[in-house]
């Protein structure tokens, strides 16, 4: 099982980059992840990878603002979250109090790493606003850890731009305090393989959480969502809702985790993923998955995959729109429902015009 | 919510020191050498006196195990395996050559009885020598069984075969089968869990000593169920039961598995192969009631149940179901599948596991859409308590040219007591917008319109949801034998109040 595999041109350049050690040691042995880790079989970071040059990369930060520390962020345990640690630089930004974070990323070329850590002291309200894109032939691997303190709450946006022949992967770390409340909305176009990745932890009680996404995956695209939520404290709310939609020869993933601990009594967990396949060649994988081991709790998942419904295809074809105004608008109205939980109206209408944008171009 | 009392009532019954068939047989049981090589191999077919071709075929499948890894992937621990320390093979002295039920020892028959399995009585109480004179009304209304009974490593009776001769339904011991109809074992062995399968079902091909075959003609129904009753009794081995059953065109079979093992202090290890074969039109049902030692409760000894069943749905309209009722084992390794090759074929897979002391159970289903139209319904209810952990893992594939594809999967699970675990791990993969798949845990998805109709006549939406989903299990757990509908109907009656996920 932990053979050791013979290394691509590029985790070779990676490895040899690293300082001697156990992440060195690690990613010489095992490579990066690919379709044999449970963790990532529907999405080979490994062979998207191979044929890329790590050399000299060019990743760009802009920022609504400048960070408070540069110095040794956190940045969690997972093998890419650890390489963002070791091949890129850090930065810290603690929010004040009503604050409206924005930070755009872009990776022009190589393989670009960044850790940046986010904190939420406790009772503040902020927002967090990330874009992400990656040119042909560059890596955005990017590691984030947000601390969101006792009740305070966290409004986090993300957007993923379409990146052809681009690969993104992001590592999110979220800790909720006690009472802490943290809304993710994810809108994502998918890339040559897109990771999305958000891990939370209710390491406080009563915490409440809500994961939203909606992703409209192109031809030749692909983007992987996944999320793995912890409830170690009692009391925990999480609530998910993922829509995809997947172009002929695009492809969508979803992973959700939800983990409930011994001491999580009265956790109230749902986790919901639907998805549409828009023609021919195109490809959902999903695994909603539950792992309880608390007694008096609620957890449920649900997941349907599909096509457009016939029947209403039909009767707006009656109506006397054309075959592609009409997938398009019944698409729209699909995925538009975890942006309508968008509070902003303005970024709300902002985001819905993105996506709309996108369906009358892809499908 | 948490589980109410009626329900932890029923599930203690099933607790550990109350299981009733612990005992084990004194008989004079002849041995292969302890270990696993080459030669045992040898041993097993020279035993079982096997044409050439199939010990090669088991040389093959040890020479290929030797280059596997033992799957990890589950959710389950255990000590590492020495497989050099179990019998391969153990056998009652002289049992092959048993020609009659007359021929067999008192103390295996007295064993079997004692499991609710009467051998004997059944044949003389149903009346073997007047059955041609038995009308179809008179079949419908008699339920009988035809038992195959597998003690240890070998098939020490087969009851009924003559009447199931008649219809020209194939009913024997797998080791009967490879000299009595050598070219339907060689055409249809391995064709749906190949050698190369996984590390068990490898093994499995290579030391596999006995097992039930089936072959039902064109155009037949098996007049009576069919049932394989496992017993492991010798200290120290392993049970390596191989199991066959050909469908033909239009043809229809009931087959029931039972299996319970003595309780000792050290693990044994059961690895098994079924393998399911479905031609146009042809159904086949395969329920299992899966009662081996599950160990004490502090988790001492206990079987390992390491199975690989897999039915392969290759004709147009071929239907498949499992039902299984898995209470025992102190690990359980089980995932039934279907491969819905033909165009219209279906699967079902109804599971209802109990998981108590230290048990670990990672059960679940495959079903693989590959024809047009296919369509699969997957049931799993889930019950932990005690310190166990329990895992449903399910896959639902939909392949490109699955045009027309279905699927309807519904897991619940309980949890009793705050030391055990509850998990569902299912994979989901479309590769057709042609196909509509449906991934429940919430009891509300259930079909609306049933579910309306129990609400209107006065049940509340838990004994409505009770009845649905027992209904699909109800029907197929009540063809059992009566020992084994008795505890599945006790297992039935636990409610699904206070489920998650």
């Amino acid at each position: 099982m932990n053979a050791l595999v013979k290394l691509s041109a590029f985790e070779a350049a990676l490895a040899e980059a690293l300082p001697e050690g156990d992440l060195r040691a690690e990613l010489s042995a095992r490579g990066l992840p690919h379709r044999r880790v449970e963790d990532w079989k529907w999405s080979d970071l490994r062979t998207a990878l191979a044929r890329f040059d790590p050399a000299s990369p060019a990743l760009t930060l802009t920022a609504s603002r400048s960070p408070d520390r540069t110095a040794e962020p956190e940045h969690g345990e997972r093998l890419m979250a650890r390489l963002a640690g070791a091949l890129g630089q850090g930065e810290v930004y603690e929010l004040a109090p009503g604050e409206r974070l924005s930070l755009d990323i872009r990776a022009e070329a190589g393989a670009g790493h960044k850790v940046i850590e986010v904190i939420v002291p406790d009772g503040a309200e902020a927002a967090l606003h990330e874009t992400y894109q990656a040119a042909p032939g560059a890596l955005a691997n990017i590691a984030l850890v947000i601390r969101v303190g006792a009740g305070a709450r966290l409004t986090r946006l993300i957007e993923q731009d379409a990146s052809p022949d681009g690969v993104i992967v992001l590592t999110g770390e979220l800790e909720l305090a006690q009472g802490a409340r943290a809304h993710q909305t994810t809108l994502g176009f998918g890339a040559r393989l897109a990771r999305l990745e958000t891990r939370v932890r209710h390491a406080g009680g009563g915490a409440h959480l809500t994961l939203d996404g909606a992703c409209h995956v192109g031809a030749g695209l692909h983007l992987d969502q996944t999320t793995i939520v912890r409830h170690e404290g009692p009391d925990g709310i999480t609530r998910e809702l993922f829509k995809s939609a997947a172009a002929p020869g695009g492809r969508a993933v979803f992973q959700g985790k939800i983990h409930v601990e011994r001491p999580a009594q009265k956790t109230d967990a749902q986790m919901n993923h639907r998805a549409l396949l828009l023609g021919e060649g195109a490809e959902i994988d999903a695994k909603p998955e539950l792992e309880i081991y608390a007694d008096d709790v609620v957890c449920a998942h649900g997941n349907a995959l599909g096509a457009l419904d016939a029947a209403a295809l039909f009767y707006m074809r009656q109506r006397g729109l054309d075959d592609a105004r009409a997938r398009a608008l019944l698409t729209e109205s699909f995925l538009m429902e975890p942006l309508d939980a968008v509070a902003d109206e303005a970024e709300r209408e902002r985001l819905k015009a993105r996506l709309r944008a996108s369906l009358g171009a892809v499908s | 919510m948490p589980a109410v009392k009626e329900t932890i009532e029923d599930v203690r019954r099933l607790e550990a020191d109350k299981y009733k068939y612990g005992f084990s047989t004194e008989i004079e049981q002849e041995f292969a050498p302890k270990g696993l090589n080459e030669d045992i191999v040898r041993f097993i077919s020279e035993k079982k006196n096997e044409p050439e071709w199939m010990l090669e075929w088991r040389l093959d499948a040890f020479r290929r195990w030797l280059k596997m890894d033992e799957p990890n992937w589950a959710k389950v621990g255990y000590p590492p395996i020495d497989y050099q320390d179990a019998y391969y093979y153990a056998a009652p002295k002289d049992a092959a050559r048993y020609k009659s039920l007359d021929e067999v020892p008192e103390e295996i028959l007295e064993t079997y009885k004692k499991l609710g399995i009467p051998l004997r009585e059944a044949e003389v109480l149903l009346g073997v020598e007047g059955a041609e004179d038995v009308t179809a009304a008179e079949a419908r209304e008699r339920p009988r069984v035809a038992v195959d009974a597998v003690f240890d490593s070998v098939s020490v009776a087969t009851t009924f075969k003559a009447e199931l001769e008649k219809a020209g339904v194939i009913f024997m011991s797998i080791s009967e089968a490879l000299h009595a109809h050598p070219e339907l074992v060689r055409q249809y062995l391995g064709s749906v869990v190949p050698v190369t399968d996984n590390f068990f079902a490898t093994l499995n091909s290579a030391v596999f000593s006995d097992g039930s075959f089936v072959y039902v003609p064109p155009g037949v129904r098996c007049p009576m169920e069919l049932s394989t009753y496992f017993r492991m009794n010798a200290q120290g081995t392993g049970q390596f039961e191989r199991t066959l059953i050909i469908a033909d065109k239009g043809a229809y079979v009931s087959y029931l598995e039972g299996c319970t093992a003595p309780m000792r202090d050290e693990n044994q290890l059961h690895a098994a192969v079924v393998e399911l074969v479905a031609l146009d039109d042809a159904e086949i049902k395969y329920s299992t009631v899966q009662n081996w030692w599950p160990g004490d409760a502090e988790g001492k000894g206990g079987v390992y149940n390491f199975v690989t069943k897999r039915a392969d749905c290759r004709g147009r309209n071929s239907k498949v179901s499992w039902t299984q009722v898995e209470t025992g084992s102190a690990i359980t390794w089980k995932y039934p599948s279907c491969v819905l090759r033909g165009d219209n074929s279906q699967g079902e897979f109804y599971s209802i596991a109990v998981t108590n002391g230290r048990q670990q159970a990672d059960t679940g289903t495959k079903m693989i859409h590959l024809g047009r139209n296919t369509r699969s319904r997957i049931i799993a209810k889930g019950i932990s308590a005690g310190r166990s952990d329990q895992t449903y893992r399910g896959l639902v594939s939909v392949h490109a040219k699955a045009a027309g594809a279905r699927n309807f999967t519904q897991c619940d699970s309980l949890l009793i007591g705050d030391q055990c675990g509850a998990h569902t791990v299912p994979y989901i993969e479309a590769k057709t917008p042609h196909a509509t798949l449906e991934h429940e845990a919430t009891t509300s998805k259930l079909s609306e319109d049933q579910l309306f109709y129990a609400r209107q006549r006065g049940l509340d939406e838990e004994t409505a949801v009770a009845l649905l989903v027992n209904g699909f299990c109800r029907d197929v757990l009540q063809e059992l034998p009566m020992e084994f509908a008795v505890e599945a109907q006790a297992l039935l009656k636990v409610s699904l109040e206070g489920s998650v996920g």
